[in-house]
């Protein structure tokens, strides 16, 4: 081909359609950076095991869940995931703990199990931590796409290699859980999988391990020449076709949540900060 | 290059402060809640403070190399082509294998850290300790809400690097080569080494934890009897599961055997030491998984939470790491050498081709 | 120019050679079909000719490969990527499944390189129509058939625009739907002015479009010449290769002593 005389340049069209390939963003809490999302949703889940009790955990959730999902209008899908999620840890815990922990005030009993006070309040408080930490995750991951999370990290200068690594994942599980689910199912239909002795289970598993497993592995070489045929792991900066917005705002609010966290656990540590109820 | 060793100066340094000051701070093995902080006096743990305090240093120093040079080279240079395309997988690996036997199969076995045994393996210790970090936080964070994530995986995240980590070690070293058709003698004698290895690690890294409040015959309270029967079918059965898969393997007089079994124990006792603390303090000594009753059962035989999350882990955690690790050693021997072999630690995990 | 003088290729590990005196070469523009029965070499040579071997796979090559006079050795993949393409047979392997679009799978290549995004955009476009899949752009690449990608895959790596370009087999795991886009899109290929390698079975494609043929068998060269040539020369069948239906047809007829009334098809 001859070499162009002059360098193209993007027209209006060609700008508007690469936006349109961006994912999309419904809502103002949407269009916040994902690096904002993800560190009001790490901070929030992190000061919640920090401070314990039940006041804290109760305030980041009104001050720094609660906000968010009401702008994204995921309120309600939020609280029921959040739930689905954090229920049938919530039961194992509470039948550890309530019986087993050691206390002064019995409650009731249930044959020779005793259920103390300081029992439920135990359960009680990693119940709501972990609630906490349900809804924090949520928020984010019903508001940001993880496609959009790799592409603006690696704005930020993370390497194209591990950017590609963690985009690919996201594909890769949906594909291999449908593999497994049909070889899963044959397995059942041939009462494979709850009858029998331990060694039989066992050997049960290689059946799954072996086709699943073997012809992922086995795509790798292919796999991996056709992406350096496609100049992967060149070094250098990639121009992008779309990119998450930034803005000064976010970043002074990142920074400020990061070092209101750092203060209190620092505080938490050194009995600076009281211990709330 | 003087920019480089700059960066592990400061790693080394960052680390070892890291370390001090949490071994300061938590300064015992207690396992009460400390009534003023809420925090269990005992999650310390060595183990986890050194792991911690390792990862910190390594973070410093990739900070400090993103903050001279806005990227990560000298890591990601580590990381070929065929090492990225394969740590996907091995996360799914991980994911699929972990929420599906566990659930579905109903083996009290975790089976989540095959992939990142493999990466490890066969790409080494920083890809490997890389795969099980972002296998653990993705499968909480990204995966929260479907039906294959997990909340209660993210904490464990260091304990899965520290897997990675050992995995690329015991590769670099050959643990995974298969050496068949060993002459009797060298069995022998390499079962006799692998025995007082595993005799050592028990006797030292985990009978002191079942000193006391662990009595089989103990009270005649018919509660502790049937919790502690449970308790011992459930440790037998694991047992003869993992007796039964290295049975069949030597039968081929693979004296490889014995190298995976004294892996898959060593690293099943770190895994353990440094998770113990995390399932005490996160989730209150509660796993989410079939495991829980075993530490129901020892809290009624008399230990305290972190005591009974030990003695849980320190049964479960060796028997499943070294279960794995065997799976492992099967699959590599299973995939053809011209795949391994690319690989960047390939030929040493799996041994040098012949002809 | 791309050549490969005296080449002899050895997978590691392996002590057999695959390859051995291959001496081969394709001018700018010029087409040029590779056939040869199974186990023959031809995937291995599209390897060697793409730089892909030894610098990716590895092992023991002999001579020289050169593009426009100089030695390709020594470079990694990603600074041949743009000189040399090579186009696999799997439409599924050579998905890069971070894509949410056609258009992002076929751009793909071009922001590896690093280039700026209006030259991204506007070789991605005329790769697009080259292939006639631009009204696929805003697809899923999960969601599509084995030909649409395989067109896809083909696209991709054009948008580097590479002088020359290896195929590997293209449509063989392809229904006759598959094989016919591919097909039309190789005609189109052969009409940008892109240096093509072709390997395949179906020796009707290569009939059609390729100003050569070479014969491959034991990994060294038969036969090189045209397309006539080589398809009427009864070495073809003797080493395991199917020439294409005119052939086959005259030379039945020619059995029962019935001159061929001329070129069919």
């Amino acid at each position: 081909m001859t070499t162009e005389a002059s360098t193209p340049s993007l027209s209006p069209e060609d700008r508007a359609y690469l936006r349109s390939l961006a994912p999309a963003t419904p809502s103002p809490y949407h269009r916040l950076n994902p690096l904002t999302k993800a560190i009001v949703a790490t901070v929030s889940t992190l000061a919640a095991f920090v401070l314990g009790g039940y006041v804290a955990p109760a305030a980041i959730l009104v001050l720094l869940v609660l906000p968010g999902a009401i702008a994204a209008r995921v309120t309600a899908r939020l609280v029921r995931v959040a739930l689905l999620i954090s229920l049938p840890i919530s039961i194992s815990v509470a039948l550890v703990s309530v019986f087993t922990r050691a206390g002064t005030t019995v409650l009731f009993t249930i044959g020779p199990f005793d259920a103390t006070l300081e029992g439920v309040d135990f359960a009680a408080q990693v119940i709501v931590r972990l609630f906490v930490l349900a809804m924090a995750l949520g928020l984010f991951g019903l508001t940001t796409e993880p496609r959009a999370f790799v592409v603006d990290l690696e704005r930020r200068g993370l390497s194209p290699k591990i950017a590609f690594a963690a985009a690919a994942t996201l594909e890769t599980i949906p594909l291999m859980i449908e593999r497994a689910l049909a070889i899963q199912a044959a397995q059942r239909a041939r009462g494979l999988d709850t009858e029998g002795s331990l060694a039989t289970r066992i050997r049960g598993v290689m059946p799954l391990v072996g086709p699943v497993i073997l012809s992922s592995l086995t795509e790798v070489e292919e796999r991996s020449l056709a992406l350096e045929v496609r100049a992967f792991g060149k070094p250098g900066r990639r121009d992008l076709l779309w990119t998450l917005p930034d803005d000064a705002r976010q970043r002074i609010l990142r920074w400020a949540l990061v070092a209101a966290f750092v203060a209190l656990t620092i505080g938490r540590v050194a009995g600076l900060v009281p211990a709330l109820p | 290059m003087s920019s480089a060793w700059l960066r592990v100066g400061v790693a080394a340094v960052v680390a070892i402060v890291v370390l001090v000051v949490g071994l300061a701070m938590f300064g015992s093995f207690d396992t009460t809640a400390n009534p003023d902080t809420g925090l269990v006096a005992g999650s310390n743990s060595f183990m986890l403070v050194l792991a911690i305090a390792l990862l910190v240093g390594f973070l410093a120093y990739a900070l400090l190399e993103y903050l001279q040079t806005r990227r990560l080279d000298s890591i990601t240079r580590q990381f070929d082509t065929r090492t990225i395309v394969l740590m996907p997988i091995a996360i799914a690996i991980n994911i699929v294998l972990g929420q599906t036997v566990g659930t579905a199969l109903k083996i009290p076995l975790y089976l989540d850290s095959i992939g990142t045994i493999l990466v490890g393996a066969l790409a080494g210790p920083i890809p490997g300790a890389l795969t099980g970090l972002l296998a653990n936080l993705i499968w909480t964070f990204v995966l929260a809400g479907t039906p294959f994530g997990s909340p209660y995986a993210w904490p464990y995240a260091i304990v899965a690097a520290e897997i990675g980590l050992l995995a690329g070690v015991f590769g670099y070293y050959g643990f995974f080569r298969s050496r068949p058709n060993t002459a009797i003698p060298q069995l022998a004698g390499g079962l006799a080494v692998a025995a007082l290895i595993l005799f050592g690690l028990v006797f030292y890294g985990v009978l002191p934890f079942y000193a006391k409040g662990f009595t089989f015959f103990g009270d005649t309270s018919g509660v502790d009897q049937f919790f502690v029967v449970i308790a011992y079918a459930i440790a037998i059965g694991l047992v003869l599961a993992l007796a039964a898969l290295a049975i069949q393997l030597f039968v081929k007089r693979d004296l490889g055997v014995a190298f995976i079994v004294v892996g898959g124990a060593i690293c099943g006792v770190i895994s353990a030491l440094i998770s113990a603390p995390i399932s005490a303090f996160v989730f209150g000594g509660v796993t989410g998984s079939g495991a829980d009753i075993l530490v129901a059962a020892f809290q009624q035989a008399g230990s305290s939470l972190i005591e009974a999350v030990f003695q849980q882990g320190l049964l479960q955690d060796p028997i499943d790491k070294t279960i794995e690790f065997i799976v492992a050693f099967l699959l590599l021997q299973t995939l053809s050498r011209r795949f391994t072999a690319r690989f960047p630690q390939g030929e040493r995990a799996v041994g040098v081709i012949s002809a | 120019m791309l050549e490969l003088r005296g080449v002899s290729y050895r997978y590691p590990g392996y002590a057999r050679q695959v390859l051995s005196g291959i001496d081969l070469s394709l001018a700018d523009g010029e087409i040029v079909g590779l056939v040869g029965p199974n186990e023959a070499g031809k995937s291995t040579l599209c390897l060697v000719a793409s730089g892909l071997a030894p610098a990716s796979v590895g092992g023991t090559l002999g001579g020289e490969v050169l593009i426009d006079g100089r030695s390709i050795a020594g470079q990694a993949p990603f600074e041949l990527a743009s000189r040399v393409g090579l186009v696999f047979q799997n439409p599924n392997t050579q998905r890069s499944g971070v894509t949410a679009t056609v258009f992002e799978e076929v751009a793909l290549g071009p922001v590896n390189l690093g280039l700026e995004l209006a030259e991204t955009v506007e070789r991605t476009r005329w790769a697009l129509a080259t292939l006639g899949i631009a009204d696929i752009a805003g697809r899923d690449p999960m969601r599509l058939s084995g030909g649409q990608a395989q067109l896809v895959a083909i696209a991709s790596i054009l948008a580097m625009r590479p002088p020359h370009l290896v195929l590997d087999e293209p449509t063989a795991q392809l229904d006759p739907e598959g094989t016919r886009l591919v097909g039309e899109a190789l005609r189109a290929l052969a009409r940008t002015g892109t240096g093509l390698l072709i390997a395949e079975h179906k020796a009707e494609l290569l009939d059609a479009i390729c100003q050569r043929v070479v014969a491959l068998d034991g990994g060294q060269i038969v036969l090189d010449g045209t397309p006539a040539d080589v398809f009427e020369d009864p070495r073809i069948a003797a080493i395991g290769v199917e020439p294409p239906a005119r052939v086959r047809i005259a030379g039945a007829l020619a059995a029962r002593g019935v001159a061929a009334p001329g070129p069919i098809g």
